[in-house]
């Protein structure tokens, strides 16, 4: 006992001493955390909260234009500019010049066209229902379509977004002129009222989170980024564990120690205690910071509503697990360049297999698969299970399997190779 | 080979050592005994196997072959339980450059098991009798190469052994390290301390040693008083006679 807490009070001076291992320990994460769920959290609200800027040029000679326009406005999604004077051939450069993410340029016969569409579906229809004997007299002109311009830096899914929001609006239009047509055809001078409110209150779509309980948890940038990282920080100690294993056997320290029976086991466990608890220091600060100081400056608040003696159990074995790795890689290493190296890469390369970056459901099916051999993706799925769909032990089982046959491998490889060196 | 008239600590018979991926021996068919109180030098080329041959003294592993035998004080010991009465000083510098040198010995004196009131005391009177009681409390990254070697020696000590292993205890030291050094080990063989040294300095090894083996190819190739061996070889200093014996062949 003597011996492991002389091996403890000596590893907690080494690692007070070591300004800059504690700050790839500390303050790499905080960093790390702090500026990956700001820039997402812009990006989030870019898609689900900011407006679009939009440029509109609206040259229409009829009423659909500004129906239309009236339309983007009621949608919330839009800030609208309304530059109706802007040339076509000017349109796109004022777009940019004024930077607007998107420009809509509303042709002068835009009307014309969705009236003459409306009239034709609406005679073919009448005409299909035998309503009407005569065969369809209008038809449809498209010669000048909406013109929509784009800023070029803008990512694939902000347009696709922008493109589903002015499809369904405009298909709304639409409707309402078809359905305007269809009753003018019928000799009716407008929609009667009461069809026009049954229209306007239709809606087919109840949305709500899948979750093992009534709990509702919102998947934000917080409620991924605090655990995945938490978790990469927690595995990067390979840098300052597996180097201190490296250094300390190369400088000759661990020859001393087995010349002193038990002393090098004692030293051993003494590493392992001790970044156990930098390791929940890690978890401590970082889910402190989501919890308390994200709201403060207006990320969204970390929510934990799961059991906490499973989250901190599972923390636990994270933990274990992130150590086992590092002493593993520390001992194998022939010297701190190899650990180093080594280290980071792994880990680099788990963290991206294992979801932390991006989701593992939008890889390829085959690095799906690939994502089961990294540690960092099982911890991950652990904190979802806890975060977000409000898991209980039962479905913490999986991870927890993994993470301690993978702790376990690692401690054995461990402890074969100190075994061959004799230091055992 | 002359023994001298003292009792025996180590007894190695008919020694082998291979390693797995070896394919030639590091040590073959050895004979030898460590006397008690004696200041014994192994001299040797570059992969001759001293580094083995000084890692099965102190019971770091076992031979391939052949018996080790460890008695002190008419006890025989295991080689786990022998190790608690041996000192080992590497050439490396084994400590802790970050912490300061009390903090190394602490350290090393709790590892031993040594009650700290006790400890204490040996660490001041180490620090003193090694001149380092002014910088007790400096890291050692702020020492000197000699006073780093030094400390090292001072770790070695820590446990009162009754056999005291040194590998290159002066390389790279000033004449007054080296000076300290040598007037501390001399003092601890008068108390009686064993003293198993390897060093390339072969000057300073004539002047300190009492008996001298000379390893090559994993073997003992002479093993006697150094008087003896110049006599016998016909040879003017140890120097000579190492090249006499192992010839002018680069080994590296």
């Amino acid at each position: 006992m003597k011996q492991l807490l002389a091996s403890i009070k000596k590893e907690f001076f080494i690692l007070l001493n070591d300004k800059i291992g504690l700050a790839l320990l500390f303050i790499m994460p905080v960093l790390l955390v702090l500026i990956i769920t700001i820039v997402q959290d812009s990006a989030f609200k870019v898609v689900n909260e900011n407006k679009f800027s939009l440029l509109i040029v609206n040259k229409d000679s009829g009423n659909s234009g500004d129906s239309l326009i009236s339309l983007l406005e009621k949608s919330g999604n839009f800030e609208l500019t309304i530059k109706n004077t802007t040339k076509k051939s000017d349109f796109s450069k004022v777009t940019l010049a004024n930077k607007h993410l998107f420009g809509i340029y509303i042709p002068t016969n835009f009307s014309a066209n969705l009236s003459g569409s409306a009239a034709l579906l609406s005679q073919t229809m009448l005409s299909a229902f035998g309503a009407i004997e005569e065969e369809p007299i209008v038809t449809a002109q498209r010669n000048q379509p909406l013109e929509v311009v784009y800023d070029p830096i803008l990512q694939e899914n902000i347009r696709f977004t922008f493109s589903s929001s002015l499809a369904t609006i405009l298909k709304g239009l639409e409707n309402k002129i078809v359905l305007e047509s269809l009753f003018k055809e019928m000799d009716f001078q407008e929609i009667p009222a009461e069809i026009r409110k049954q229209i306007s209150h239709q809606s087919w779509i109840k949305e709500s989170i899948a979750q093992e309980n009534k709990t509702a948890v919102l998947p934000n940038s917080t409620q991924h980024n605090v655990p995945a990282w938490t978790i990469f920080a927690m595995f990067f100690m390979v840098i300052s564990l597996g180097g201190n294993i490296v250094k300390e056997r190369n400088a000759g320290s661990f020859i001393r120690l087995q010349t002193i029976p038990s002393a090098f086991i004692a030293a051993v466990y003494s590493k392992i205690f001790v970044f156990f608890i930098v390791a929940l220091l890690q978890i401590l600060l970082l889910f402190a910071m989501g919890r308390f100081l994200f709201p403060i400056i207006g990320l969204p608040v970390l929510t934990i509503n799961s059991s906490m003696l499973a989250l901190v159990l599972f923390s636990v074995l994270a933990a274990f697990s992130a150590i086992s790795y590092a002493m593993c890689v520390g001992t194998y290493a022939k010297t701190q360049e190899q650990s180093n190296g080594f280290g980071a890469v792994s880990i680099i390369i788990f963290a991206a297999i294992g979801g932390i970056w991006v989701p593992t459901f939008v890889m390829p099916d085959y690095m799906q698969s690939l994502a089961l051999i990294s540690p960092l993706h099982w911890c991950l799925d652990g904190y979802y299970t806890l975060f977000l769909k409000n898991g209980g032990w039962k479905d913490l089982l999986a991870p927890i399997s993994y993470l301690l046959t993978f702790s376990s491998i690692c401690q054995l490889l461990m402890l074969l190779k100190l075994k061959k060196q004799h230091y055992i | 080979m002359e023994a001298p008239n003292k009792s025996v600590i180590i007894e190695i018979t008919n020694l082998l050592k291979k390693y797995p991926k070896s394919e030639v021996n590091s040590l073959n068919n050895i004979d030898f005994c460590v006397f008690k109180g004696e200041k014994v030098g192994l001299f040797g080329p570059n992969g001759a196997g001293k580094t083995t041959f000084i890692s099965l003294l102190c019971a770091l592993f076992e031979p391939s072959k052949g018996t080790i035998k460890f008695t002190l004080n008419n006890q025989h010991f295991n080689p786990k339980a022998f190790r608690k009465h041996i000192g080992f000083v590497p050439q490396e510098f084994a400590f802790y450059e970050e912490l300061t040198a009390y903090q190394n010995l602490s350290y090393f004196g709790a590892l031993c098991e040594i009650p700290s009131d006790i400890l204490k005391e040996k660490i001041n009177t180490l620090l003193s009798k090694l001149g380092l009681s002014h910088v007790k409390n400096a890291k050692l990254t702020t020492f000197s190469g000699g006073m780093k070697r030094r400390i090292n020696l001072a770790i070695g000590l820590l446990n009162d052994p009754e056999i005291l292993f040194l590998d290159e205890p002066t390389v790279g030291v000033d004449i007054q390290s080296k000076t300290a050094i040598f007037s501390l080990l001399n003092e601890l063989n008068s108390q009686g301390k064993t003293i198993v040294y390897t060093s390339h300095h072969l000057k300073e090894a004539e002047d300190f040693c009492n008996r001298i083996a000379l390893i090559d190819t994993g073997s003992i190739i002479a093993c006697d008083t150094l008087e003896n061996l110049l006599i016998e070889n016909n040879v003017l200093d140890l120097e000579q006679l190492l090249l006499t014996l192992t010839g002018n062949q680069l080994r590296d």
